[in-house]
């Protein structure tokens, strides 16, 4: 099980009329086997949130602390675009991120491709695979590693609505089989409410607006009444948060 | 479970009590943030850098050539060498108010610019229009191998060729200018019109804007960055090449002065006019094409910044 | 259905196809040749059949040259100057590419070399041909192999900072994301996505270094292909002057088809092959990444030609 903490992390950008505050004073516990949701305007600070604790970037103060079962793990990351590397085949991308090179980090790989049922494609160069692969490909790398903590940054709004749809479930299964904290940046309300257990609400200027459980059974379809409800409250607090007009 | 520290935590962390997070809103009344400091600080050590680096070479540079350079040829060419070969840069300055004064500069110079800007003027005419033609794909066929024989042939052979055919009349020199620096316009050119914004010109229809306005604030902006590239790479190309028709049959300009004052071993005079054109280039670059476009590519953002 | 109603296609006269444009204009270039001729009526300039046979003669090693040291053929000096062109041009790239590293992976390298650099690109291959053959003499190598360096270097260390500049940094932030170690970003990011410049910087120091060193050839040796188009010129020989001319043409479109297709092709094939943005890329002197590098450096740019 994986515990995340977050303390009184602020981070900014830039100097005088350019100063941008992405993230204010945030405090975070998230722990085990969850899947949390990050929703709020552009410009919030969500995927800024993702890449200090990725390591990407530096904070300007605050403390970070992840702790994972064990302690050389490291993270999986999906990002926005798929981020692979172009003059490398699919599984070599796979491999680019293991630890060891060996047989069985090579059946892992591929254990993984199966499950996005991409099997087949790990000789192709990701430039020969449509956008809806590609981002496959990042999701199968990002589990590649099997870490205890994954993070999401809007994996699926360069995507149509329908491949995003079958990513989703596909997502949501592998969830639910590898029982992993999942941290899920979205600008999409829906999205959110039908993969998560808990949504943080950001507002503009990097504040932690607030924290929504959302406690329904999975698997949530998104024409299910039920869900539909959750989705018009999250909705109905952005509207309290004056969030909808940005 | 084991409990570790992430290893980022270590270095990425300072006291939160470093820091001034004002609450403030106001942009003029507000106190600056410590990252704010650190981040101004921090611009102005890479300013200041790079100024000191920039004049470190200089003063290196120039040094040596001052210095040292007679030294090192001499190890490079094996060989004890008249130090008139090897002119420092002081002595190069010194002979600059000389040719100055014998009026030998603005005549050389006029006679060379001339050519320059009659072969060019000629060939971008002719370059745009062939760049035009090659919309049409017959005429894209026909020219195509031209352009690459243009493109990949050195300019002393045009040079020459030009030469020995009509001597050192215009014709000579324009065909040598022109067969260096048409394939850049026209590719340039070319490659412009394929590009040109259908949207944009499909909506301005849709308005019912007149073709003359269509031109003014559509195809003409559009067009103006692939002018720029093509005049800025053509003259350079083209300096060089006429320098060089100079230097075999002329008896004025600055590539014939060149080789009159390597002959006599002159080579402060020489560098002299190498310098002089230098200085020549730098000023068209940097104050008359970069003012175009800099009045001219406003909207550009990547220019702006 | 008949054969000829299944091709739908209506039929184009071979007159109007691309193919015929194509072969129309070496047609063209000669008749106009000719026409010159006969409208010069001069005692020097040559008609194409002359320089053909001229050019025969010389790839059947009918005719000599003399350069002092007794008779030489094209295939010698030929033989000469691709020696020379190889020698310079390994050395641009060698010292080009670490000139180019340190200028790209720090601010004061660049700050310092910069300025001094845009001044090497701008100067004529004709400077440097004079100056060396003063002060090497026209005997051996030397100064043929400097002017080509010095031709071709600028270029090297212009593409291969950019290409430093330009690393894909959401690559190296992903590799960073799932703890890579550093050598192994090095060799599975940083170095393919310096490719495209290294071989952009290949193919410039080669056409510029070898036009660079043609012009040092003329005026500062006394063998080489540069020497022999300049011993025909002053010998007043039209034939032997674009006899040499169309060699160097053909060695330019050889070096281009046998040599650098075949090796971005190579280098390349992770590209997908849609569209044609990989082939504007790839072509000769018209390579996107060194064209928008040397609009970035905003001064005389271009090739060191002439």
């Amino acid at each position: 099980m994986a515990e995340i903490k977050v303390k009184n992390l602020h981070k900014e950008f830039g100097v005088g009329d350019d100063r941008v505050v992405a993230l204010e004073n945030v405090n975070l516990d998230i722990e085990g086997h969850v899947f949390v949701s990050i929703v709020g305007p552009s410009g919030c600070g969500k995927s800024t949130l993702l890449n200090i604790l990725s390591g990407i970037e530096t904070a300007s103060s605050g403390t970070v602390d992840i702790t994972q079962d064990s302690h050389d793990a490291n993270p999986g990351y999906v990002f926005q675009a798929a981020r692979l590397l172009p003059w490398r085949s699919v599984m070599e991308n796979l491999m680019f991120v293991q630890k060891e090179r060996d047989d069985e980090a090579r059946a892992r790989c591929q254990r993984y491709l199966d499950m996005v049922q991409l099997g087949d494609k790990g000789d192709k160069f990701p430039g020969e695979l449509s956008g809806g692969m590609q981002q496959r490909v990042g999701i199968a790398r990002a589990f590649s590693i099997e870490p205890d903590v994954l993070f999401m940054d809007e994996p699926f709004s360069h995507l149509d609505a329908i491949t995003a749809r079958s990513l989703r479930r596909e997502l949501h299964e592998m969830w639910k089989q590898t029982k992993k904290t999942v941290l899920f940046v979205t600008h999409d309300v829906g999205e959110a409410v039908e993969l998560s257990n808990r949504i943080l609400v950001f507002a503009k200027g990097g504040k932690l607006e607030d924290d929504i459980t959302v406690d329904l059974p999975f698997p949530r379809d998104p024409s299910d009444d039920a869900v539909a409800v959750a989705k018009a409250q999250v909705l109905r607090k952005f509207e309290e948060l004056d969030l909808l007009a940005t | 479970m084991r409990r570790a520290h992430a290893r980022r935590t270590a270095t990425t962390i300072r006291e939160v009590s470093d820091i001034v997070v004002t609450t403030d809103e106001r942009p003029e009344g507000r106190q600056r943030s410590a990252e704010e400091e650190r981040l101004l600080a921090q611009r102005r050590r890479d300013t200041r850098n790079k100024w000191l680096w920039r004049i470190a070479g200089y003063v290196v540079v120039l040094l040596i050539w001052e210095y040292g350079f007679q030294a090192i040829m001499e190890l490079i060419a094996g060989r004890s060498l008249n130090d008139a070969l090897l002119p420092g840069p002081i002595r190069i300055l010194q002979t600059i108010p000389d040719i100055w004064e014998d009026g030998e500069m603005l005549s050389n110079f006029g006679a060379t610019l001339t050519r320059i800007g009659i072969g060019f003027g000629v060939s971008f005419i002719a370059g745009a229009l062939i760049g035009l033609f090659t919309q049409n794909k017959w005429l894209d066929s026909f020219f195509r191998d031209l352009v690459v024989v243009s493109l990949t042939s050195p300019g002393l052979v045009w040079a020459l060729t030009g030469l020995i055919i009509w001597g050192f009349k215009p014709l000579g020199w324009i065909f040598a200018i022109f067969m260096t620096t048409f394939a850049l316009v026209s590719v340039n050119i070319s490659e412009g019109v394929r590009a040109l914004p259908k949207d944009l010109l499909d909506m301005a229809k849709a308005f019912g804007v007149s073709s003359i306005d269509r031109q003014r604030h559509i195809v003409i902006p559009h067009l103006a960055p692939y002018i720029f590239t093509a005049v800025r790479f053509g003259f350079s190309i083209a300096w060089k090449v006429t320098v060089l028709t100079e230097v075999f049959s002329s008896n004025k300009g600055i590539g014939f002065q060149m080789r009159v004052t390597s002959q006599v071993f002159q080579l402060d005079e020489f560098f002299t006019w190498v310098l002089s054109f230098f200085v020549f280039a730098l000023f068209l670059e940097k104050v008359v094409l970069q003012r175009a476009e800099d009045r001219y590519f406003r909207w550009r953002q990547e220019v702006a910044t | 259905m008949t054969a000829a109603a299944m091709d739908s296609r209506p039929r184009v006269p071979f007159y109007r196809r691309p193919v015929a444009a194509r072969i129309l204009m070496p047609i063209a270039v000669i008749v106009v040749w000719y026409l010159v001729y006969w409208t010069l009526g001069s005692r020097i300039f040559e008609p194409p059949h002359r320089v053909f046979e001229f050019m025969w003669n010389e790839l059947t090693l009918e005719t000599r040259l003399r350069n002092g040291k007794g008779p030489s053929n094209l295939y010698q000096m030929f033989g000469l100057t691709v020696v020379r062109l190889f020698a310079g041009f390994a050395i641009a790239m060698v010292v080009g590419t670490v000139i180019g590293l340190a200028m790209g992976l720090s601010k004061s390298v660049n700050a310092f070399f910069h300025d001094w650099v845009m001044a090497v690109l701008a100067m004529p291959a004709l400077v440097w041909a004079l100056f060396l053959g003063l002060v090497f003499g026209p005997q051996g190598n030397q100064a043929p192999i400097y002017a080509c360096i010095l031709a071709g270097i600028p270029f090297v260390i212009i593409n291969v900072r950019e290409g430093v500049r330009n690393t894909p940094k959401e690559l190296f932030d992903m590799a960073r994301a799932f703890g890579v170690p550093q050598n192994k970003i090095t060799r599975n990011v940083l170095l393919p996505s310096l490719m495209p410049f290294l071989f952009a910087a290949v193919r410039y120091a080669f056409s510029v270094g070898w036009k660079g060193l043609v012009i040092a050839e003329v005026f500062a040796s006394d063998s080489g292909m540069g020497w022999a188009i300049k011993f025909w010129y002053d010998a007043h020989q039209t034939r032997g002057v674009i006899g040499y001319a169309l060699f160097f043409v053909a060695f330019a479109l050889a070096l281009e088809k046998l040599l650098f297709e075949p090796l971005a092709e190579k280098a390349f094939k992770w590209r997908p092959r849609v569209g044609d943005v990989g082939v504007v890329e790839e072509q000769f002197l018209l390579d996107q990444t060194v064209e928008g590098a040397l609009e970035v450096e905003q001064f005389t740019g271009g090739e060191s030609d002439g």
